[in-house]
């Protein structure tokens, strides 16, 4: 840990311009995010005035620097102002000063010291040996060492929590989550694409207020951020419930704000805090904006949420893409025309039979006087069933006794 | 949908000895002029099972209806009718029923007095069933024209019922998912798990597609009984609503 001058956070944000006025509101927002009472916002703005700043170091494997971005391009008080205060920054490949050796050893002194945290950001290549290498160290390596000791991991953005991006098919690089790779200490997914900066601040003051994370779903996501459908909790669902949809961009619903199911919103299949969180200092965020939810903070995101303007996933291989009402259609059809095929050929089966029957019937009674002595007993010499199309022989009255078809046994009757 | 049902009928009738062509009452149906095929009335389908049929019938047509409503809304009645809202409602209401037929025949399979109600109709598992297996598929290959003797189904039609009870199970199971995702707690408990193995888009293709495949059986479905019923010449169509199958009198 590192004690800086053990001067309170409000104090050295007011030296930065961020006065305690505004400091009181931010805990009291953070405090509603966490979907805590209101009555905790005081202990927040206590616990964070004098706990230590832990150490934290923020690795980048395959990523785009966009949750980087998320959280340096925030509200104001910026939230980077804010986190840069509550925490110790050590290492973070985009924005540090220190570069080569003094920057590695910076990360090296911080796991020595432990009980850091460890936010990560993009997926690890297990495929491609040695790739993302840093110093020598490949993306795994730089991992495992960095969480040593470590009191916690956050994931930030998809591909470090679930894969993301990098890891949908055919996952050229051997994309792998963190959880992939390492066990055994805490971890937190925030996922999104990009996270969203006010969750990633409401999980560090949770744990600097209480000393852990938050309570958190089965995919490690807090649920203070992701135990609410979008679909529950969007402006839209009053129009969705009243079945008013938009069916074209642009068109008479979707300029009237109606529900965007049928363009393809993901709402229904994905949990996420942004219609009450939102994006960019709370100014809007893709529902609003007039845009499906493409439900970035799910599993497989990439490969299960597209084509992102569908209702449901095409079965697509490189040859085909087919809807599944497309394959439901096809399969009656299908069924449908195999049925009737086999029904004609039942008929045919049957008349051809009889036919052959007839003749022989006809050839037995020129030959002889015995009728029906040994005409074709077996094989399809059967007739009992005298619902049968035109099956009905003349010798039919000897038949049943006769049955040999199917094994049957007459020893057997009753 | 009740058929005309005899006055027999009914829950009393089906003691153990119900099994025996001639039944609780031997009628026998004596070809022209007391020929060599007289006709057996044999009670194959009991009460619970024409009940648990037709229900599921009715059932599965308002669940597909209301199930493609859902995924495709195109009606549009005009706003302040909550029609979303309900299909919805009537959806879950219907599965409901339908988790609870499918349990009823289940359990009525391994509790039904009557042989041609109990889980072995549907999967072979004595010689004569299996043996059966093979004249089965020989006569719905065309090589003979009588299907195999046997009162209730052949083993082949037997499985398929296997096949679309799995395809009810794997329906019910994605459907508690879908259900727990909107915050069915219980749902979510007793299913969510397997959103760790599959994600929930696909659960929702996987459901929206077995719907499909159902009404796919129901075509083949009717077009046995058709071709059984017209090979046979014992009935099957009405058995269905009355329960009772015409047997040639020397029938196993
Ligand atoms: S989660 Fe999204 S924003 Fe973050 S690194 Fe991955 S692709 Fe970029
Ligand atoms: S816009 Fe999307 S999330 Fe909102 S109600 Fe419609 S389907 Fe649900």
């Amino acid at each position: 840990m590192t004690r800086e001058s053990g001067r309170p956070l409000s104090a050295r944000l007011a030296d930065a311009g961020v006065d305690r006025r505004s400091f009181l509101k931010f805990c009291a927002g953070i405090t509603a995010t966490l979907a805590l009472p209101a009555q905790m916002a005081p202990r927040v703005a206590y616990a964070l005035d004098s706990v230590d700043r832990p150490a934290v170091i923020w690795l980048e494997f395959q990523d785009c620097a966009g949750d980087t971005e998320a959280f340096l391009r925030s509200r104001n008080p910026s939230v980077a102002d804010l986190l840069l205060g509550m925490i110790s920054l050590d290492y973070h490949e985009t924005v540090m000063a220190a570069a080569g050796v003094a920057a590695e050893k910076a990360r090296d002194d911080a796991v020595a010291r432990g009980g850091h945290l460890v936010i990560v950001e993009g997926s690890i290549p297990t495929g491609i040996p040695g790739s993302c290498t840093v110093g020598g160290r490949s993306a795994e390596q730089i991992l495992r060492e960095s969480v040593r000791g470590a009191a916690g991991i956050i994931n930030v953005g998809t591909c470090s929590a679930f894969g993301g991006i990098p890891a949908a098919g055919p996952n050229p690089t051997g994309a792998v989550r963190v959880e992939d790779v390492v066990s055994e200490i805490p971890v937190v997914n925030l996922t999104g694409c990009p996270v969203n900066a006010d969750n990633l601040t409401a999980t560090i003051v949770h744990f600097l207020t209480f000393g852990e994370f938050p309570a958190r779903d089965r995919f490690s996501r807090p649920l203070f951020a992701y135990g609410e459908r979008i679909h529950d909790t969007c402006q839209r669902r009053g129009h969705f419930d009243a079945g008013q949809f938009a069916e074209q961009w642009g068109d008479e619903g979707h300029r009237r704000g109606w529900c965007l199911y049928r363009l393809g919103c993901k709402g229904p299949s994905t949990f996420h805090n942004c219609p009450s969180v939102r994006f960019n200092g709370g100014t809007s965020w893709p529902v609003a904006a007039g845009h499906g939810c493409v439900g970035c903070s799910e599993p497989s995101f990439w490969d299960s949420m597209s084509p992102f303007y569908d209702r449901l996933p095409h079965v697509a291989t490189s040859g085909l893409d087919l809807t599944a009402d497309q394959i439901g259609v096809g399969v009656l059809a299908a069924t449908a025309t195999g049925f009737a095929a086999h029904g004609v050929g039942k008929v045919v089966q049957h008349r051809v039979a009889a036919h052959r029957e007839r003749q022989a019937a006809d050839r037995l009674a020129e030959d002889a006087e015995t009728p029906a002595a040994e005409t074709d007993g077996h094989g399809d010499g059967d007739g009992s069933g005298d619902g049968t199309a035109g099956a009905a022989a003349p010798a039919g009255k000897a038949v049943p006794s006769s049955e040999t078809d199917g094994g049957r046994e007459t020893g057997e009757v009753k | 949908m009740t058929a005309p049902a005899p006055a027999t009928d009914g829950p009393a009738a089906h003691e153990p000895a119900a099994h025996e062509p001639a039944g609780d009452e031997p009628a026998v149906h004596g070809a022209a002029g007391g020929g060599p095929a007289p006709f057996v009335r044999v009670r194959v389908w009991d009460l619970p099972v024409r009940l648990i049929h037709w229900l599921l019938v009715l059932d599965l047509v308002a669940l597909s209806v209301t199930g493609f409503l859902i995924g495709t809304p195109v009606i549009d009645p005009g706003g302040g009718v909550y029609w979303m809202s309900w299909t919805r409602t009537i959806h879950k209401v219907t599965a409901y029923l339908f988790i609870a037929l499918i349990f009823a025949r289940l359990c009525w399979h391994l509790r039904s007095p009557n042989p041609w109600s109990r889980w072995t109709e549907w999967i072979p598992s004595t010689r004569e069933r299996l043996g059966q297996i093979v004249p089965s598929l020989r006569f719905y290959m065309f090589l003979t024209r009588e299907a195999p003797p046997v009162v209730g189904h052949n083993p082949l039609a037997g499985l398929t019922y296997c096949v679309l009870y799995t395809m009810f199970g794997v329906e019910i199971v994605t459907g508690l998912v879908l259900w727990g995702a909107e915050g069915t707690g219980w749902a979510s408990w007793l299913t969510g798990w397997l959103l760790h193995i599959v994600p929930l888009p696909t659960l929702r293709l996987i459901h929206h597609l077995i719907m499909w495949l159902t009404w796919g059986f129901m075509i083949h479905h009717l077009y046995s009984a058709i071709l059984v019923d017209r090979v046979e010449g014992t009935g099957v169509m009405t058995s269905i609503f009355s329960g009772n199958k015409f047997l040639p009198k020397d029938h196993r």
